[in-house]
């Protein structure tokens, strides 16, 4: 028998919670959808349709946009009544910065916790210290030295910002795609010029030179990450998926659309054969109207919720 | 050439694949060349035709189950346990779907491949918050060997326990082993690695480790079980 080299594990004995433990939950929701619910009969609607957990929220990301105003974390009897009426993992969002926002949210006992540009933000200087919480946290990002400072605070998953509320998928799209140009600009770097070069450049992202290294060695983010912000179609989860998410999150599009159930389903089933173009096109057909959509081009810079956090 | 296949519908296939690649490159070594190990995904019933054994990952039960509704895939893998008696590993969630009975399952239910007589406890130490590691001894690894061996560092995610035997069933091959336990509070032991004839289950995330002893042992399991042996 080889000798057990359990490095990445050490015994928790009712202390904080491991890092291997926060990260092991979303290593688990990997090829899942994730999907927004504002109450009970969403969340069974979901579980139902196959989502690997369920986003609690006040109002979904769209009637955010509409209706305006300050938009903060779900009344606790929302979590609560939705916590009852699934059994799969319940996330939650908090404003960035508003840590007791997250206490409130591990008190409640959500499974994950959504420092999220959705919400209006409680803090412009600093996000929350996540590694404190003993709740995974997962947080977005537009590019690379965002998510590593997000990791570096304690975030156990990363996804994109993306635009949400708008079904339009092209931020999405912008943001994976910045993430892995750069992760290919550090293997670069470490492979021509070595750790000197890639301090160099942890300088110029503004991130930890440590974390940026051990993703040139990984040739991915440390953490699972997915796609989030714009997806409404099955294709637009099975694009996510191609470009190398891990998974997809799934806000306004499909309570806003014409059929949830049959939706939900859809991205479900696309998420999973996302290199089969047969089952994407088959499970794509007669799902009635999409969610009406803005297309971010029309959206004035302040209107959009990406730019919030840094 | 043995073909091992993990259901890659949902969940940790990718850490399960790794470890299985890890697993079949140290058996290769100072054995003759008889076993060669072809590591690969499975999402539909053709790729499981191809199959000698197969890993069933951790994820959401729920959803692998829902998945595998819809992917044409349950009548085939309870074919492919059942009656083929092909060697099965699931962790965690697919331990659930190797189990005869669940409960604290989603309302309405939810489908299960079988195989195990037993009854699982869904979520059984609670939320996100009560997930933790734990070392387990796990003797059946250096069963013959004269070393007991190193403590596993066992992950536990919104962890299943078995805590229900539904019959012993008279032959002895399908007799249920208990192969690790987990201390419970109050009545009994929580059983966290059993097997029963071709099926193994453990509740907790080999996976999420770099621990690669209960691949390589289930692994030589696997080749023994050929029918050329």
């Amino acid at each position: 028998m080889p000798s057990s080299s359990a490095a990445t594990t050490t015994t928790n004995n009712g202390t904080k919670a491991s890092f291997t433990v926060k990260a092991g939950l979303a290593q688990m929701l990997k090829g899942g959808v994730i999907m927004d619910v504002t109450d009970a009969a969403q969340a069974r609607i979901a579980e139902d349709a196959g989502a690997c957990a369920v986003m609690a929220l006040e109002r979904v990301p769209a009637d955010i946009r509409a209706e305006g105003g300050v938009s903060r974390m779900s009344d606790p009897a929302k979590i609560k009544e939705i916590q009852d009426a699934v059994t799969i993992p319940v996330m939650a969002k908090a404003r960035i910065g508003h840590f007791v926002e997250c206490q409130i949210l591990e008190a409640l006992g959500v499974d994950y916790i959504d420092e999220s540009e959705v919400l209006t933000p409680a803090d412009d200087e600093f996000h929350v210290e996540k590694s404190e919480f003993n709740v995974p946290f997962v947080c977005g990002c537009r590019n690379l030295a965002e998510a590593l400072r997000r990791i570096t605070e304690g975030a156990a998953m990363i996804r994109t910002k993306g635009e949400a509320g708008t079904g339009d998928v092209v931020e999405a799209v912008r943001h994976i795609r910045t993430v892995k140009r750069e992760i290919a600009a550090a293997q670069a770097a470490l492979h021509e010029g070595g750790d000197l070069a890639l301090r160099q450049l942890a300088r110029e992202y503004g991130c930890d030179a440590t974390l940026l290294k051990q993703t040139a060695e990984l040739g991915r983010l440390p953490v699972v990450n997915f796609a989030a912000g714009g997806v409404a179609t099955p294709a637009d989860a099975a694009l996510m998926m191609q470009l190398g998410c891990d998974g997809v999150f799934v806000g306004s599009g499909i309570f806003k659309s014409g059929d949830a159930a049959k939706r939900a389903q859809a991205i479900v089933r696309a998420t999973t054969h996302f290199r089969d173009a047969k089952v994407v096109a088959e499970c794509s057909e007669g799902l009635g109207e999409a969610m009406v959509g803005i297309n971010v081009k029309t959206l004035p810079t302040e209107q959009k919720l990406a730019g919030r956090g840094w | 050439m043995v073909t091992v296949g993990v259901l890659a519908l949902q969940g940790g296939f990718a850490e399960h694949l790794g470890l299985l690649k890890r697993a079949a490159h140290y058996l290769s070594i100072g054995r003759e060349q008889r076993f060669v190990f072809d590591i690969t995904e499975v999402r539909t019933p053709e790729q499981l035709a191809a199959c000698d054994a197969l890993v069933l990952p951790g994820g959401e039960s729920t959803t692998l189950s829902l998945v595998a509704v819809q992917s044409g895939l349950l009548e085939p893998l309870r074919e492919f346990v059942k009656i083929s008696k092909k060697p099965v590993w699931g962790t965690c969630a697919g331990l659930i779907l190797l189990c005869e009975e669940a409960s604290a399952t989603k309302r309405g239910g939810q489908e299960l491949i079988g195989g195990l007589d037993v009854k699982v406890h869904r979520n059984h130490f609670g939320r996100q918050l009560q997930s933790f590691v734990q070392d387990v001894d796990l003797p059946f690894l250096t069963q013959g060997e004269k070393q007991k061996g190193a403590p596993f560092p066992a992950v536990f995610i919104r962890a299943p326990v078995v805590d229900q035997m539904l019959h012993q069933a008279g032959s002895p091959e399908r007799t249920i082993e208990i192969l690790a336990k987990y201390p419970s509070n109050g009545e009994g032991d929580d059983i966290v690695a059993l097997r029963q004839g071709n099926v193994f289950g453990t509740s907790f995330h080999p996976e999420l480790t770099d621990d690669v002893r209960i691949h390589v042992w289930w692994l030589d399991q696997v080749i023994k079980a050929l029918p050329e042996n």
